[in-house]
Order: structure tokens, then C-alpha cells, then sequence
């Protein structure tokens, strides 16, 4: 078995290097459609003038720092879902000259992303997996930079809106009503099963529990078609809830418990393991969103959109 | 089958490695064989028919040759969902759903390629069974019986299509575990989870197989001609 | 059967017959330089083509029992026998063993029988196409450039069928072949067929050596002596 695995790795590291050979190595990965859209319109007379340097922003006022580089990172779903990084990439690079690029995967993935070196930097929600990550030598030091909740959402019959998360997940259990897991070891999923856990529940012995193997987004829509419930960030079950185009008919059945917090961490993937990393990018990136002004900006983030913030910063407690 | 499960179980971590099996050849057989069936006939049909638009027809069908499945996969899910259309028959998330997807992916195909091999060979067939005195019938059977190879390799593409797709059966299947997961949709979880090795060896054990049911096939099917030699 | 007033338009070949009658229980001959409409000719009276004015008149002769036989013929997938078989199939009568064996033996084909058809030699190929035209005993035999590439012995052998074909049922043949010393022995009646139209018909002998039309003589003339005077 353990050998049988080896081999698997062994085939698996000449793919890759396959890959690396043929010149799309993971570094050059990420999709360019999550690049935030940042050039400014040109007029043809500054675009001719700027033609051969055509990567640099030519509105002078708006980008006094000149563009040093790309930052990659890697991330989950919930922070590129709800816009975060869309919102504080343009800033980040007018500040800084940094262009800041994304991943967004599961907290799994995203570590293992920071493993590989694909990566120069990592945001996610898993404390315990980031320690881990740290302690493995992967990653430099773990900042926490801000945390949300998550809220658990559903019909509201047959259970009225509670606070008791432990009676709302009993409850589920013992009537087998429908709930949708992400079961994809993402960090939502992982909290999820922490508190099955704590309660000694095995939601699997539950018919109606359902494994949707997807992210958030796609977990709440199929939560919506089967009248179900799920535990989900506030930030993506708030962006769904204002922005899809069929109308999510759930409501937030349980909040506030205090099981039901998010801490998200970011973590510089370390030079010393991989030499290429842009390491002095990513300490830039972890000064700058720890910084009060940035902090600041994650505080009010989503007020304007949705009526209430969609992170609470908590850099510098 | 259950010692099959259990080799299963304890090799891939628990993302019901066994029930997606399970599921992707359910949902191959069935997909194929119904856009097989329509496929052909709408091939033969397209290549009897002469109408106005005809050629605006098969350059539709083309582009739906290489349609993307996860548009399909969008298309069908918000046909099926609740308030969709024919939500109320209950088959999102569903494998009824899912074949239903993947039929619209594969008919094309099948569809396409039946029309390519009976343009080029069925003018020469037809020709000799006129000459022979067939009724237009047993000219179409002829047709049909004559091009059996080609039309193998257009089910043969329709399936292959079918076990390696993995947009339209993630969103319209939803890949909800041992009920609408199919082999590829848990590589892509596989991956997501950061645990690439098992999914290559899916990957892997997808690929054989397939290898070994196209073998079957063409096993069965140089069965029915023994006495050919080339 | 008759043809009158006949049309048909390919592309830009322009095919126009006024009148042409071919006399059944007679060898018809069809001779042409290339591209001048013969297997035009022959898809029309065979149905393959409709015609875009004009009558065929079959006068009772029912399509099914008309046939062709192409330069490269077409094979089904199988063998030799089973392409022999196939218009048997089709009219639902079962094989005559005997009477299949004979005309393989008759054409030196025995031992390939259960072979591959597509795998044979383009001289094989065209005597199992003649062999599956005649074993469902046809009423109008369109034989198109078929017997071209026979050695002259294989060509003797099927003028031979012809010939006792005739003796027996008395048939109705439309020979289309470069080869005039095999329509001058073979043929009845013969069409000259020039740029869509047929020019003349009339006796072999008639068409051959005392036409008055410059395009026949010069046609006959090339012919003649290519073949090395042979006629």
C-alpha cells in the first residue's frame, strides 16, 4: 500500500515535470479571468506612446508607485466570492506596486499550493492546518488578519430561528431533515464536522445528509433547490442572497454561537524552502493588511452592498 | 462487489470512490445508448432530408459538436431546477438529470459524425443498392449496415465523451456523494482537497476501465465477421 | 424501352436525348469519346437520376429487374458469396448453392469464394460484380465500362455468357466499352453519344463504317487504330 503510493507520487512528479517542461508551470496558473481588471482606459496617442512597455498603468495620477511584480496567492473560495480581493488588489497595487494575483480554492488546496511553492503567499481559515503548515517548516509565520462567521441557513419551517447551534444540529439528526455538507475538507466543511463531532453525532447515518464535493456557492444553490439546510460563511451566503439571479427562498436559521466563528490567518510561503518565491511581495502584503488603514477597509467592506460588514478585522488584538 | 467496495474504501479517502464508478458508467451507458439511437437517426434523417436551411442545420450541429458541456450543464440546470420549467419532475441533482445533460452533449456528436461518414460513403451504397433492385427500406438498411464501423466510432466518441465529462454532470449532478458523483467530478474534488495522488490514480483507473470496455466492444465486435480477411 | 424528350442538367453538362428506343431482346452498344453522358445515361434509365423533363418509357419493364454494373464496382462489407447473394437477399430467394458454384467455377473464382471482396484484384473485383448483376436473372443488363480491364480471355469468357444468356432468355444489354472490337462482335444496335446527345443509332456495321458524320468517323478512326487495326 505505502509503496503503491510511492509509485503513484513517482508518476505523479513526472507529470509534473512534464507540465513544468512544457512551459506552463504553476506559477503562470492562476486563471486570468480572477486577474482583477485593472488597466485604465488609454487614449490611442498614450497608447502608442507606451507601446513598449504596454504592462506598465499609463494614467500617471492614479499609479504614482511604479509596478514591481506579480504577487501570487492563494486563498479560499469565501474571500474571492465576496469581492474582498477584488476590492483591495487595485488598492494594494496603487500603494504598493505590487499586482496582486489569486487562486481561490479550498483551504485544503490552497495550503497545498503553499507546500508545492506554486505560491508566494497564502490566506485561509483553518487554524489548526495552518499551524501545521507552519510547523512543517512551508510557511514563515501565521498572522490572523480578520475573521467572519458563519451562520447556518435553511427553511424556516420546521425549526425556528435559534441560537442553539447544538440543538439546531441534534434536532437535524434525529428527524433526518435534508442538509447539505460541502464535504470537501474545505474550512467550512472541516468547522461543520467539528461540531458534528462535538455533539458525537455521525451525520452519515442521516439519509437526507447530503456531500455536495463543490464550494459555497454552488453548496447554497443546491441547499435552495432541496429546501435544505447549511452551514455557511455570512460573507458568501450574503453576496448569494443579494446578488443570484434566482432568488435564494432560505433564511439564516441560527447565528452568533460562538462556535460559529471564522479566523482567517496569512502566511508568507518560506524563501528558505523555495528560493523563487517573492518573498519580500508577500511581507509587503502582510505589513500592508495588517496595517490600520487596510484594517479599516476590510472593516467597512460589504456596509454599502449588503447593509453589514462581511469581515471583521482583528489584526492587532 | 462489497469486497470490491471495501478495496476501495481503504485505498481513497472517503469521497465514495466506489458508488461514483458506479454512477459514471450508469450515466455512460444509458447517455450513450439513448443519444446513440438519436443521434443516428437524426444523422440518417439530416442526410435523406433536402430543405431550405439545411446547411445552416449542419453548421449548427457542428458548433454544438464542440459545444462546451458546463454551458449545457447551465442550460439543463436551469431548465430543471425548482422554479425552472420542468422543475416540477424533480430531476435536478438527480441521475435521470444528469443523463438528460449529457445527451444534449452527446446527440451532437453522434449526430455530426454519422452525417460526415453517410455524406461521404452513402452516395456510392445507395447507387449499388439501386442497382441491385433494393426498396428504398432495405437501401437504408444496407446504408446502415454498411457504415456499421463508422457508426461504432461515433458511439464509441459519444461514450468516451461521456465518462470524461465533469461541467455538466458537476452542475446538474451537483456531485452529491453516492448518489450523483461520477469518477471525474471526484477527481475534481480530489483536487480541490489538495490530494492529487488519488486523484491521478482515479484518473488512472478511469482510463483502464474504459480501456477494457472498448476492448469488449471491439471483441464483440470482430465476432461477427470471422470470415474477413484483408 | 423508350426515351423521349429527355433532360437533365449536372452542373454544367447539359444533357438533352430527343428520342433514343432501345429494342429489347437486343445487345445495344453505347460508344462516345469521355464525359459525353453514357453513365448519365445509364443513372437515368436506372433511376439513380431523375430527369428533369422528359419520359422513360419502360414499357412494363419493372426497375427492379433493370441493372448495372459499375467500372469499379461497389462491394458490401463481406465476402465474395455474400455479395453474390446480397440481390438474392434482398428479393428473398434462397441461394441456388449449385447454381453459384457453377458460375465460380465458370470464372475460375472457386477458391475465393469465402474471401474478403474488397481484398480482391480489380479483375476479380469486376467479374463478382458481373456475377452478382446476372444471378438474379435481370430483364435489362447496363454493363458500364465493366468488362474494360478484363485480359482478352476473361473478356471472351463473359462474351460467352452474353451469347448463351441470349440463346436461353433473350435479354435486353446496353454495353458501354471502349473496346470496339468487342461492341462490333457483341452488339445488335449501336448509340453514338456526343456532348449529351446521342448523334446516331442504327447497325453496327452502319454506325461503325458508313456514317456520313465527320465526329463518328474521326471517333472510329482513332479507335481503330489504336487497336491496331484489329476490327
Amino acid at each position: 500500500m505505502k509503496k503503491q503510493r510511492q509509485l503513484l507520487a513517482t508518476l505523479l512528479a513526472g507529470a509534473m515535470l512534464a507540465s513544468v517542461v512544457t512551459g506552463c508551470g504553476g506559477k503562470e496558473e492562476p486563471a486570468p479571468a480572477e486577474t482583477p481588471a485593472e488597466a485604465p482606459e488609454e487614449t490611442p496617442a498614450e497608447a502608442s506612446e507606451e507601446a513598449e512597455a504596454p504592462e506598465e498603468t499609463p494614467d500617471e495620477a492614479a499609479a504614482p508607485v511604479e509596478k514591481k511584480g506579480v504577487l501570487m496567492m492563494a486563498t479560499t473560495t469565501s474571500t474571492a466570492d465576496t469581492g474582498l480581493l477584488d476590492y483591495l488588489a487595485p488598492i494594494f497595487l496603487e500603494e504598493t506596486g505590487w499586482e496582486l494575483q489569486w487562486s481561490a480554492v479550498g483551504t485544503g488546496e490552497a495550503l497545498k499550493m503553499g507546500e508545492n511553492g506554486d505560491v508566494d503567499i497564502v490566506l485561509v481559515h483553518a487554524k489548526a492546518s495552518e499551524e501545521e503548515f507552519v510547523a512543517s517548516g512551508f510557511g514563515v509565520e501565521r498572522f490572523q488578519v480578520m475573521y467572519n462567521d458563519f451562520v447556518v441557513i435553511g427553511p424556516t419551517e420546521p425549526v425556528a430561528p435559534t441560537e442553539d447551534i447544538e440543538s439546531l444540529f441534534k434536532t437535524i439528526q434525529e428527524d433526518q431533515l435534508t442538509f447539505v455538507s460541502r464535504g470537501d475538507d474545505s474550512g467550512t466543511d472541516k468547522k461543520e464536522k467539528g461540531i458534528w463531532k462535538k455533539l458525537e453525532l455521525d451525520p452519515s447515518e442521516n439519509p437526507n445528509y447530503l456531500e455536495s464535493g463543490q464550494g459555497m456557492g454552488a453548496t447554497i444553490t443546491m441547499a435552495d433547490e432541496k429546501d435544505a439546510y447549511c452551514l455557511t460563511d455570512r460573507g458568501t451566503w450574503l453576496k448569494m442572497k443579494n446578488d443570484a439571479d434566482v432568488e435564494i427562498q432560505l433564511d439564516i436559521i441560527c447565528e452568533g454561537a460562538s462556535d460559529l466563528l471564522n479566523q482567517y490567518g496569512i502566511i508568507a510561503v518560506s524563501p528558505e524552502k523555495y528560493p523563487d518565491v517573492n518573498n519580500e511581495a508577500a511581507n509587503t502584503m502582510i505589513e500592508w493588511i495588517c496595517s490600520e488603514e487596510v484594517q479599516e477597509l476590510i472593516g467597512n467592506y460589504g456596509v454599502d452592498q449588503y447593509g453589514e460588514a462581511l469581515f471583521t478585522p482583528n489584526a492587532n488584538e | 462487489m462489497q469486497f470490491l467496495k471495501e478495496i476501495l474504501d481503504t485505498f481513497f479517502s472517503d469521497v465514495g470512490v466506489f458508488d461514483a464508478i458506479f454512477v459514471t458508467f450508469q450515466l455512460a451507458f444509458c447517455a450513450t445508448f439513448i443519444s446513440s439511437v438519436l443521434g443516428i437517426f437524426l444523422g440518417l434523417l439530416l442526410e435523406r432530408a433536402r430543405f431550405v436551411g439545411k446547411r445552416v442545420v449542419i453548421r449548427i450541429n457542428r458548433t454544438l459538436m464542440g459545444v462546451p458541456p458546463v454551458v449545457i450543464g447551465l442550460v439543463v440546470y436551469m431548465i430543471l431546477m425548482r422554479r425552472g420549467p420542468l422543475g416540477r419532475l424533480n430531476l435536478l441533482f438527480t441521475v435521470p438529470g444528469m443523463i438528460f445533460a449529457q445527451v444534449l452533449i452527446i446527440t451532437p456528436i453522434i449526430c455530426g459524425m454519422t452525417y460526415t461518414s453517410l455524406v461521404s460513403k452513402a452516395p456510392a451504397i445507395r447507387t449499388f443498392a439501386r442497382t441491385m433492385g433494393a426498396s428504398p427500406v432495405q437501401t437504408q438498411c444496407l446504408v446502415v449496415r454498411e457504415l456499421k464501423r463508422e457508426l461504432y466510432f461515433a458511439v464509441v466518441t459519444g461514450f468516451g465523451r461521456s465518462i470524461s465529462e465533469v461541467g455538466a454532470v458537476m452542475l446538474v449532478g451537483g456531485n452529491i456523494k453516492g448518489h450523483t458523483r461520477t469518477m471525474t467530478t471526484t477527481i475534481s474534488l480530489l483536487k480541490s482537497q489538495g490530494i492529487f495522488t488519488e486523484g491521478l490514480t482515479l484518473g488512472i483507473l478511469l482510463l483502464i476501465m474504459a480501456f477494457i470496455i472498448q476492448s469488449l466492444a471491439d471483441f464483440f465486435q470482430r465476432g461477427e465477421k470471422t470470415d474477413e480477411n484483408y | 424501352m423508350r426515351i423521349t424528350d429527355l433532360e437533365k442538367k449536372q452542373g454544367d453538362f447539359q444533357m438533352r436525348i430527343d428520342s433514343l428506343v432501345l429494342k429489347s431482346g437486343k445487345i445495344h452498344g453505347i460508344i462516345g469519346g469521355n464525359g459525353c453522358g453514357k453513365t448519365t445515361l445509364c443513372k437515368l434509365i436506372m433511376g439513380i437520376l431523375e430527369p428533369d423533363s422528359g419520359t422513360l418509357d419502360y414499357e412494363g419493364l419493372e426497375i427492379q429487374n433493370i441493372t448495372m454494373t459499375a467500372q469499379r464496382p461497389y462491394f458490401i462489407q463481406g465476402s465474395v458469396y455474400e455479395n453474390i447473394c446480397y440481390p438474392l437477399k434482398i428479393r428473398r430467394i434462397r441461394p441456388d448453392e449449385q447454381k453459384i458454384d457453377h458460375w465460380l467455377s465458370r470464372c475460375g473464382l472457386t477458391e475465393k469464394k469465402h474471401q474478403y471482396a474488397r481484398s480482391l484484384s480489380s479483375g476479380e473485383q469486376q467479374k463478382v460484380s458481373m456475377i452478382r448483376a446476372l444471378i438474379f436473372d435481370p430483364e435489362l443488363v447496363m454493363i458500364d465500362e465493366t468488362l474494360s480491364n478484363l485480359d482478352p480471355e476473361n473478356l471472351e469468357l463473359f462474351e460467352n455468357v452474353i451469347f448463351d444468356i441470349q440463346k436461353k432468355r433473350k435479354i435486353t444489354w446496353l454495353l458501354i466499352s471502349h473496346r470496339l472490337a468487342h461492341i462490333y462482335k457483341m452488339c445488335d444496335e449501336l448509340h453514338f453519344m456526343h456532348g449529351g446527345t446521342v448523334l446516331a443509332s442504327g447497325g453496327k456495321q452502319e454506325i461503325l463504317f458508313e456514317t456520313g458524320d465527320e465526329r463518328i468517323r474521326r471517333f472510329v478512326a482513332n479507335e481503330v487504330i489504336r487497336m491496331d487495326g484489329s476490327v
